[in-house]
Order: structure tokens, then sequence, then C-alpha cells
């Protein structure tokens, strides 16, 4: 494949550049909101500029990037016929197409079906988009650090109940998906809505047991401040640093060093709530099409983008917990000498924009998981769901609390930790078995022929 | 006092619950100036009528799945109560379990056994003589709390350390699990009980 350089030279550039120039604008907005509005008022700033423009922005791109990626592993090329004016010779790698999508789901009627409930029929698309949405309010996007003389807090609001309130949120998306398919008044909706809530229920529970750990590793639920997660995950395991020089490095508190089994579970459990692939029975394009099949128009748009925006929000609230928040592994203390007391915003904005690469980078992860597993029988999910990660959840909230009780400095934990990692490693290194690649093999393409993986695989001619 | 309760609404000023005086106009600033709503009253009665009316639509919908999102509704309602009477972490508990665990499962019962055709329900005459002295049982209990409650504000109300943790989820969570230890601890026995039940009954019929 020919390397097209300015593409990835522009996109090295423009995104992080893009970022960083979110971030400062709202450090500064907020900065100017707190001194001539009130104490306080950067959260309504961060409400805007997080929730709608970053949020938003990133999930609209993301349906662009779905199509793109599904192309690229389908050996396809992809979206790429829609042009801007003045510029019918560039496809500008289909972005432009985020323009024709938008226009033709707000363009096309919006069909109530015979017989459907109509209220329940028009609020359900507002139920599935709204919690999935409030969720990142809770997300820490960025230290916090002094502009103006106001502390500016990179979050919309910051409860000290944080994990509760994310776990009441995101329960209530059920509601969308299941009032979708009851009101709707077709049988192949009101099954995919059944289908839909029984996953999102069995998965709720391990969605709570993967956090329980790291909830009793930093004895806090609350996400953002001094006190909450991912300010913690910035500091170092005690005794476990130095300096290179001018720069800090040692071994952080991630929640991925100490909890790789809660990271895990919880995004297994994230997954199977996004209902993307391979948990996309409750859409099942193949046999049901899903809760939103009676919806049009800006209505399954909404459905849409909900799945997007729940994409966005799963990456946020990952690197919150596990992925050290805004920070760097190392040499955050360093960075933050670098700026004087009144360029501070610079070092919150670099640190913001950290953030945000990493959002982009475990969204990129999302879509490769989505376009490469085979979708999972229904009796597999529900097996997944409570014989495998519900114990597994069991006994890490176990180990990890019997591990903290032992050393509270969280080393044993990060010792075990790393252990874990060790073990997934090799799991994933250790080749399967010539016998049950055998297996695989005749399951799914008859007898083994004489041609071997290759032949079946081959794609037809002048396909792309 | 003046209290940031959930993290940016600016200036509402909270009174803990008394009797009825704080729920209407009162001085809330100068001596001269007329009795106002303080912004938190405007709230109570915002969510008080709410919960009311969303409360009626749970007996009052004919359909039942309407019925459930009423019965939502009246939770979110009443957890914005909870919020104005500075316990905002029974608030998150009251969505996170009633409206995200209790009534997924009711809906997701009802939409399963589809009993939307199902009409009035209830003609049994002694039931519903019964529920009517249940419910005016419930009344005279309340009236008579209401009576009970104190006049005057409470010894720590301007504690301003007490305020500050007030109803945070550390004070709930160290008073559950010392003070109320056993309370918690037998509710958890009931309610693994009637999990085991359930798979009783249910595996019989299986």
């Amino acid at each position: 494949m020919r390397l097209r350089w300015n593409v990835i030279i522009g996109s090295l550039t423009i995104i992080p550049g893009l970022l960083f120039g979110g971030v400062a604008t709202g450090y500064l907005l907020g900065g100017l909101a707190d001194k001539h509005l009130f104490v306080g008022a950067h959260h309504l700033v961060n409400v805007v500029l997080l929730l709608l423009v970053f949020v938003m922005v990133i999930a609209t791109a993301l349906t662009l990037a779905e199509r793109k990626w599904s192309a690229m592993m389908q050996n396809r090329i992809g979206p790429n016929r829609a042009r801007l004016p003045f510029l019918e010779n560039s496809a500008l790698s289909g972005v432009p197409h985020v323009i024709t999508d938008v226009l033709k789901l707000l363009t096309k009627e919006a069909f109530i079906p015979k017989d459907a409930s109509k209220l329940l029929f028009n609020l359900a698309p507002m139920l599935a988009f709204a919690p999935v949405f409030a969720l990142f309010a809770i997300v820490p996007a960025g230290p916090t650090v002094n502009v103006f003389g106001f502390d500016i807090e990179m979050v919309a609001a910051n409860p000290d109940f944080g994990l509760l309130y994310l776990f009441g949120i995101a329960s209530l998306a059920v509601y969308g998906t299941s009032l979708a398919g009851w009101s709707s008044n077709n049988k192949f909706a009101l099954l995919g809505g059944v289908r839909a809530s029984s996953q999102m229920i069995s998965y709720e529970v391990a969605l709570g047991l993967g956090l329980v750990g790291m909830m009793i590793a930093f004895s806090t639920v609350q996400l953002g401040g001094p006190a909450g997660m991912s300010d913690l995950q910035s500091h170092y395991l005690p005794g476990w640093s130095t300096y290179l020089g001018p720069i800090d490095v040692g071994v952080p508190q991630w929640g991925f060093l100490l909890q790789p089994a809660g990271f895990i579970l919880f995004f297994a459990a994230a997954f199977a709530e996004t209902k993307r692939a391979p948990f996309d029975v409750p859409e099942g394009e193949s046999e049901i099409i899903g809760y939103f099949v009676e919806y049009s128009g800006m209505q399954f748009g909404l459905f849409m983008i909900a799945e997007f925006v729940e994409v966005v929000v799963l990456s946020g609230v990952l690197i919150a917990i596990f992925f050290g928040g805004p920070y760097l592994p190392f040499g955050n203390l360093w960075l933050k000498s670098l700026f004087g007391p009144d360029w501070q915003w610079l070092y919150g904005s670099i640190l913001g924009t950290v953030f945000w690469l990493k959002v982009v980078l475990l969204c990129y992860l999302q879509l490769a998981i989505r376009w490469t597993f085979p979708r999972f029988r229904y009796d597999q999910i529900q097996t997944l769901g409570w014989k495998i990660l519900l114990p597994i959840g069991l006994a890490n909230v176990f180990i990890s609390g019997a591990l903290i009780l032992w050393d509270p400095s969280l080393k044993a934990l990060a010792i075990a930790g790393g252990i874990e990692i060790l073990v997934l490693v090799a799991l994933t290194l250790t080749p399967t078995p010539a016998k049950s690649r055998a297996d695989a093999h005749i399951g799914h393409h008859g007898p083994v022929d004489e041609h071997g993986h290759g032949a079946d695989h081959a794609l037809p001619a002048g396909h792309h | 006092m003046v209290v940031d309760v959930v993290g940016f609404l600016p200036h509402a000023t909270i009174h803990l619950p008394g009797p009825f005086r704080y729920l209407w106009l009162q001085p809330i600033c100068c001596a001269n100036s007329p009795p106002r709503m303080s912004p938190e009253q405007i709230l109570f009665w915002v969510f008080a009528v709410a919960t009311v009316f969303s409360a009626l639509g749970v007996v009052v919908l004919k359909n039942p799945i309407a019925s459930a999102m009423s019965l939502v509704a009246t939770f979110f309602f009443l957890a914005g109560i909870y919020v104005l009477l500075w316990a905002h972490t029974v608030a998150a508990l009251q969505v996170l379990v009633y409206a995200g665990a209790i009534m997924v499962l009711f809906l997701f019962v009802i939409m399963l056994l589809s009993i939307n055709d199902v009409g009035p329900a209830v003609q049994l005459s002694f039931s519903r003589l019964l529920g009517a002295v249940a419910t005016a049982a419930l009344l005279a209990a309340l009236v008579l709390a209401f009576r009970k409650l104190p006049t005057s504000d409470l010894a720590w109300a301007n504690d301003p350390a007490r305020l500050a943790s007030f109803g945070s989820i550390k004070e709930v969570g160290a008073i559950m699990y010392t003070q109320w230890l056993f309370p918690f601890e037998a509710v958890s026995l009931l309610l693994l009980v009637a999990i085991v039940g359930a798979v009783v009954v249910a595996k019989s019929r299986i």
C-alpha cells in the first residue's frame, strides 16, 4: 500500500493542534468566566465545551471513521463520492460525507408506524441519547490549573458520589432501547428491544464489579478533584520513583497497572453496553434489524449518534479510571515546573491534549475490535456475562481487597497487576495448538483441503 | 448559609427540613425587603408538584408501560427533593437502584408478558376497602410525624464542618457500616432469601 505522507503528516499535526486549541480555549474562557461572572462559572463553560463540542465533534467524526475503517478491513476504499464546491477534484478522505449524512438524516421524513404508541415512540430516541451524553459530565478532561487567579477544573461537575452517578445514569440507557422496541408495534423491534435490555441488564453487574477494585485501591468514588481517581493516578507508587536529570520517572499508580483484571472486566462489560459487535445481537442486522427498525430520519440518527457518543464517553471514562486521566506516565512534575505561575494554562492545555489523544486512540481500538470480531451467539453472551466475567470480578474484588489490606502502599497490588499482565501477554503469544486450529477450520469451512486457509479468502476480482 | 449543591449551582441557600414554615415566602435578604422565595424553595415546589403529578400518572394511566415510565419520573423528582434535603448520596442511590435497576426489570417483565390488553385488574371491593384503610393510616402517620418535627433549627445547623460533610458518601457509608450494620446486613439477607425463593419457584415450573 502506498503511504500517503501528506495525509499522515497532516493528521499528525492537525488533530493534536485542533485538540490543543480547543482545550486552551476552554481554560482561558473558564478563567474569564470565573473572573467576570462568578466563581465556579467555568463549569458552565465546560458543559458547553467538553460535552457539546469535544464529545459531539469526536462522535460525529467517528461516523466517518467507522465507515473508512470498515472499508479498510474489507479491502474497499470506502466513502469518497461526496465533494465540496470548488474542491471537486479531491475526495478530502471522505470528510464531506459527514455533511451529506447529516443532511440526509435531517431531511428525511420522521415516520411513525400505525398503532405505535406515539408519545413513547418519540420519547425513546431521546431516552437512548440523553443518559449516554450526560455521562461525560463527571469525566475530568484535564488537570486543575490556576488561570487569572482562579482554579479552573476541566470537568463539568464533580460530585463526591462520582461513580454512583456513572452507574446510575448508564443504567438509564436501557429505557431508550426497550421503549423503542416496545412502542414500535413491530415484532422484530420488540425482539431487538428485549435482547438489548437483557444484555444490558446482565452486563451491568460485571460493569460495577470491574471498578470495585479501583474504588478500594484509591478509597474514593470521585473522579475529578485533588482526591479523585484521575489526579491520584499522577502520583508514583511510594518509593518507586527517581529523577533522570530534571525529569521525574517512576511507576505511576495507573489503574491499568494496579487492576488489569478490573480493566478487562470493565472494558468487556462496557463494550457490551454499547451494543456494538461482537455484542451486536440487539441489532442483529441479518435477522431482525434491531429495536430501531421502525425509526427513520433524525430519530434513527439519534440512536446511531448515541452509539458513537457512547464510544467516546467509554474511552473518556476508561482513561480517567485506568489510564492516568490527562497525565503522562512520567515527567508531570517536570512539565509543570517548565511553566511559570502565569502560564499554568499552557501546562493544563498540553495535558488536556494528552487526554483527548488517549481518547482518540481508545476510540480507534474500539473500532478495530468492532470490525475484527464476529458476533457472539446469544447464549455465548449470557455465558460470558454470568459465568466468566462475574466470577472473575468477584475473585478480583476479594484478592485486590486482601492485597490492599496487607500493603496499603499499593505496591503488592502493582506486583500482582504486573503478574496478571505478564500472564495475559503469555496467553496471547501462545500459539493455538494445531488440533484445535484444525477443529476450527472444519467447523467453519468443512474438511481441510490441500489449498489451506488462503484460497477461500481470496477476494472477488474488481471488489474494492 | 450559602452552599454549593452539586458543584456549580451558585448561591443556593438551603435550609434544613423543618415543618412547613420553610416552604413558603420568607425574608431571605434584608430587613426591609419583602419576603421572597429562595432558589431552593422554588426548586422544591417544582419537584414536589412534578412528583405528585407523575405519581398520579402511575395510578391513572391505562397503559402499563406508560404507568411504569411515570413511576420512573416520580423516582427522579423524588431524587431532586433528596438533593434539596442535603441527601445527595441518597439521591444518587435512588436513581441508581430504583430508576436504573428495579424499574428496568419492571419494564422488562411488562414487555415480556405484554399485559397491555388486560382490563381493570382489581374488582374485589374488600381489597379496595383495605387499600383505603391503609392509605388513611399512612396519611395519619405522616401528619403525626410532621407535628412531631422540631420547630427550631437543628443544633448543628450553623456548624460549617458538620454541614460540609453532611450527606456526603463518606459520612453515609460510615454510619451505614457502623451504627446501622445489623439492619443493613439483615436487609441484604432478606433480598438473598427473595432471590433464592424466586429461583426455587421458577425451577419447579420449568
